[in-house]
């Protein structure tokens, strides 16, 4: 019955004094969340560790949410915002993974990479690591249009940006991620053969 | 200056006018540079839709949970004292002393004034069980009077000492 609750309901249930129903909310957003978190950290202890606090943030603010907006697209808005600090925080190297060190970092870190022929056969495996070489922003933008089912507009709401200059980073996302994506193609090409 | 693949990305998100909508596909229908990259980005839109979602630990809303738990556990006792509890307690003080200076009110002789040059008011008489020693006496004699002001010296002397000792200490820091 509670998983049919819409989220709107289980806020109001939550603000009543049911923390059930927040522990629904976390478990309907939770993977969402964690894979924002994951563009941003690269390694899954610090993504546990944004994810967590967001959804701490988010239920101390909870009954200042207006309701103007989806919850979802509130609730990225407060990922985008833990995670950059947690970024400022930590000084981590936001810079390019064209860099060759990084790139043989990125690869060493996929500890099963060279074991699962069958998960490497996989096509949307591919993008996933494309997505996870891409600059943390191109990577937000990527998965919140792709799988968070965000419009533009509440994209450049999340983010705190305009709609038209989330369209334009989109499109260089999109360009980047491609470049990334036949230049894994390529790469795992030569090791087959 | 829109490119092609920008154009097209458009089209494909629907994200375009109605007038560039059509515009745009006729040129795919029409132009074959464009049919073949609107077939390479729609296949390549349908590989971007295949992302998957990391999973979180088994134990990440249990962990949540517990840390909100704990964090409301150790709220302090300030924020968490009911602010109606403060209210009512204010309500009750205000009415007491609201009620007791109208009671006076009315109970003072406003006529004996009025009769007479100088202002003469009689407050009611209050008749105790017991005969207490006259107070007057003891507060106002030489002896008490001394030592209380000896008293107050002393004190603002004391605090004076610990005022100035504090502001040395935050110097010296």
């Amino acid at each position: 019955m509670q998983s049919k609750l819409s989220d709107i309901e289980l806020i109001e249930q939550t603000l009543g004094g049911n923390q059930a129903a927040y522990a629904d909310l976390i478990k309907r957003h939770q993977r969402f969340v964690f894979t924002l978190a994951m563009r941003f950290a690269k390694s899954r202890e610090d993504a546990e560790e944004i994810a967590q606090d967001c959804f701490i943030k988010a239920y101390r603010s909870l009954s200042n949410f207006q309701q103007q907006s989806k919850f979802s697209t509130w609730l990225y808005s407060i990922v985008y915002t833990t995670a950059m600090t947690f970024l400022r925080k930590k000084r981590l190297d936001t810079s390019s993974i064209d860099d060759e060190n990084v790139y043989l970092q990125i690869e060493n870190q996929q500890g099963s990479f060279e074991n699962n022929l069958a998960e490497k056969q996989s096509r949307s495996y591919y993008v996933n690591q494309a997505i996870s070489q891409l600059l943390p922003d191109d990577a937000t933008i990527i998965t919140l249009f792709y799988t968070g089912e965000q419009s533009l507009e509440e994209i450049a709401e999340a983010l705190g940006m305009e709609a038209n200059t989330v369209k334009v980073k989109l499109f260089r996302a999109r360009q980047r991620l491609k470049e990334k994506l036949e230049k894994l193609l390529k790469h795992e090409a030569k090791e087959l053969i | 200056m829109n490119s092609i693949e920008e154009k097209l990305w458009n089209y494909i998100d629907g994200t375009c006018s109605p007038e560039e909508q059509q515009a745009i596909s006729n040129l795919i229908e029409t132009d074959e540079v464009y049919r073949r990259q609107y077939e390479e980005l729609l296949a390549l839109n349908l590989e971007f839709s295949s992302i998957e979602l990391d999973e979180p630990p088994m134990a990440f809303t249990y962990r949540v949970m517990e840390a909100i738990r704990t964090e409301e556990a150790q709220v302090p006792l300030k924020a968490a004292i009911n602010k109606n509890l403060i209210r009512g307690l204010f309500s009750v003080f205000a009415f007491i002393i609201t009620a007791g200076i109208l009671y006076a009110m009315f109970n003072i002789n406003w006529s004996a004034g009025s009769s007479g040059s100088a202002a003469n008011f009689s407050l009611p008489q209050v008749k105790l069980p017991v005969s207490l020693p006259p107070a007057q006496n003891v507060l106002t004699s030489t002896p008490v009077l001394k030592a209380f002001i000896f008293f107050d010296v002393v004190f603002g002397l004391f605090f004076l000492d610990s005022y100035l000792r504090k502001q040395r200490a935050a110097k010296q820091m």
